[in-house]
């Protein structure tokens, strides 16, 4: 009597284990066809960027290095110098080493001007080691302050 | 327009020959189409069932991906081990295709047509069933790879085991039937009910045998990639895997077709014509077996070897007492 039990059991969970596959057949896919579905990036940490405000139209990096002496990967190298007749110091160079950061998070919190954030870019791939080394000054050109151009 | 073709041809070498040589193209090229279908079919099965879309690119949802995958086999390189057993190594792949062959060619499509009409259908199938594992196996030994050894052993350990309760579990649908002919079997269904209701336990043994008979998970051992690199096939490339590959999924539909003609009714159902419903039966019994696949891991060789001898056996021959005293009773 308890071989015939035995082996009703592992008879039924059998059906049992075909009514899951069978049920999660039926149901709707989880992922995203790639190519032709992008996904939403909204809340997506990607390399970080500095932010523009809306009232100067520019970032608001000081190049104090903090960001460099906490990056735990040492994959960020900032300068930065004083502008003639100017209060703040303004960064020249900020250069991210793609290639080693591990999107921790820590220079977005200690930055004192809160002018770094998370991009949303989520497909870095590139074919060489130097494509990695991201110029976070780049996208705003010739720095209007250091040319005498001021606002 | 095949009768035509027929005669046309019976003029160069005569009907038999005519009849023979039809037969055999019209049946390897469907059962090649067949092929493509039934892998693009389990890819898309498996897809599902992981929640996933599974080939999408080639063709409408993917349909000619399988088309794509043969061309690139056709073009790969067919490589040889120089310590192989040349002779046998070439002819494994060329012979595992053949029993499956004269097997489909057996089954009645509808209540006029079969390729090979034979008396004793049933026991020349089941003769020819096994000589698929020889093939195997030389494939195996002549490799003269020790996965490959291995792998062709389990798969010859494994299809003994599980003949028995296949051939036991057709043999009570034969008592009922009191025929070997698999279409006056087909016909019986008619004038009675589908023997999948008198005879459930065969069906159901049948089932889990022809599950093992063809290699695949939960019993596919002998090409379990885990442990065997690929089994048997290790040692295979291009074309000639690709035709083990075509004989294990032709095996499938073959002995589906079997199945649906033992115990559903083979071509009978109303409306659509005979053929077409032996075919979706067929089908429907594929895609239990992918879906079987997809749902329970691989049996230990132990497992497997207790599940046929100490359990199937038994209930199939305590089944087949009970049916041959019941037919007995009933005259």
């Amino acid at each position: 009597m308890g071989l015939v039990k035995r082996y009703w059991a592992g008879f039924w969970s059998l059906v049992v284990g075909l009514r899951v596959t069978g049920g999660h057949m039926l149901r709707r896919r989880v992922t995203l066809y790639y190519p032709h579905e992008k996904p939403d990036t909204a809340q997506w940490g990607g390399p970080i960027e500095l932010v523009t405000f809306p009232e100067t139209q520019t970032h608001d990096c000081i190049g104090c290095k903090a960001c460099e002496r906490i990056c735990p990967s040492d994959c960020i190298d900032v300068e930065g110098k004083r502008p003639e007749g100017a209060k703040k110091m303004r960064a020249t160079k900020f250069i991210l080493d793609f290639s080693t950061c591990s999107l921790c998070g820590l220079c977005v919190d200690v930055c004192p001007t809160d002018t770094l954030q998370y991009s949303t870019r989520y497909d870095e791939a590139m074919y060489t080691r130097d494509a990695t080394r991201n110029d976070l000054l780049r996208p705003y050109g010739e720095d209007p302050l250091f040319s005498g151009k001021a606002l | 327009m095949l009768a035509g073709l027929r005669a046309w041809l019976a003029g160069f070498v005569g009907p038999f020959v005519a009849t023979w040589l039809l037969g055999a193209v019209l049946l390897m090229t469907f059962l090649a189409f067949n092929v493509l279908f039934l892998v693009w079919l389990e890819r898309k099965v498996s897809a599902h069932i992981q929640r996933r879309v599974g080939p999408m690119e080639v063709g409408p949802h993917g349909a000619l991906q399988t088309v794509a995958d043969m061309v690139k086999l056709l073009g790969k390189q067919l490589l040889t081990p120089v310590a192989a057993d040349r002779t046998v190594f070439l002819l494994a792949p060329l012979l595992v295709f053949v029993p499956t062959l004269c097997v489909a060619s057996l089954i009645p499509l509808s209540g006029t047509e079969a390729f090979a009409d034979q008396p004793y259908g049933l026991l020349v199938i089941v003769a020819l069933s096994g000589l698929t594992v020889l093939s195997i196996f030389m494939a195996g030994w002549a490799s003269n790879n020790k996965y490959a050894v291995l792998g062709g052993m389990r798969s010859v350990a494994q299809v003994i085991a599980y003949e028995i309760p296949v051939l036991l579990a057709a043999l009570a649908v034969v008592l009922i039937a009191q025929t070997t002919n698999l279409r006056l079997i087909v016909e019986a269904q008619h004038h009675t009910v589908w023997y999948i209701v008198l005879q459930p336990v065969a069906a159901l043994l049948y089932l889990i045998g022809i599950v093992a008979e063809t290699n695949r998970a939960p019993f596919d051992i002998p090409e379990a990639e885990s442990e065997l690199v690929g089994g048997f096939h290790t040692e295979y490339s291009g074309m000639r895997f690709a035709m083990f590959f075509f004989a294990e999924y032709t095996n499938m539909l073959v002995l589906s077709a079997l199945g649906a003609t033992l115990f559903l009714g083979g071509w009978l159902g109303p409306v659509l014509p005979g053929p077409v419903w032996l075919l979706l039966k067929s089908y429907a019994i594929v895609v239990f077996m992918m879906w079987a696949r997809w749902t329970y891991p691989r049996l230990r060789f132990d497992q497997l070897m207790s599940l046929a001898w100490k359990l199937l056996i038994p209930v199939a021959l305590v089944n087949l007492v009970v049916t041959a005293v019941l037919v007995h009773g009933a005259g």
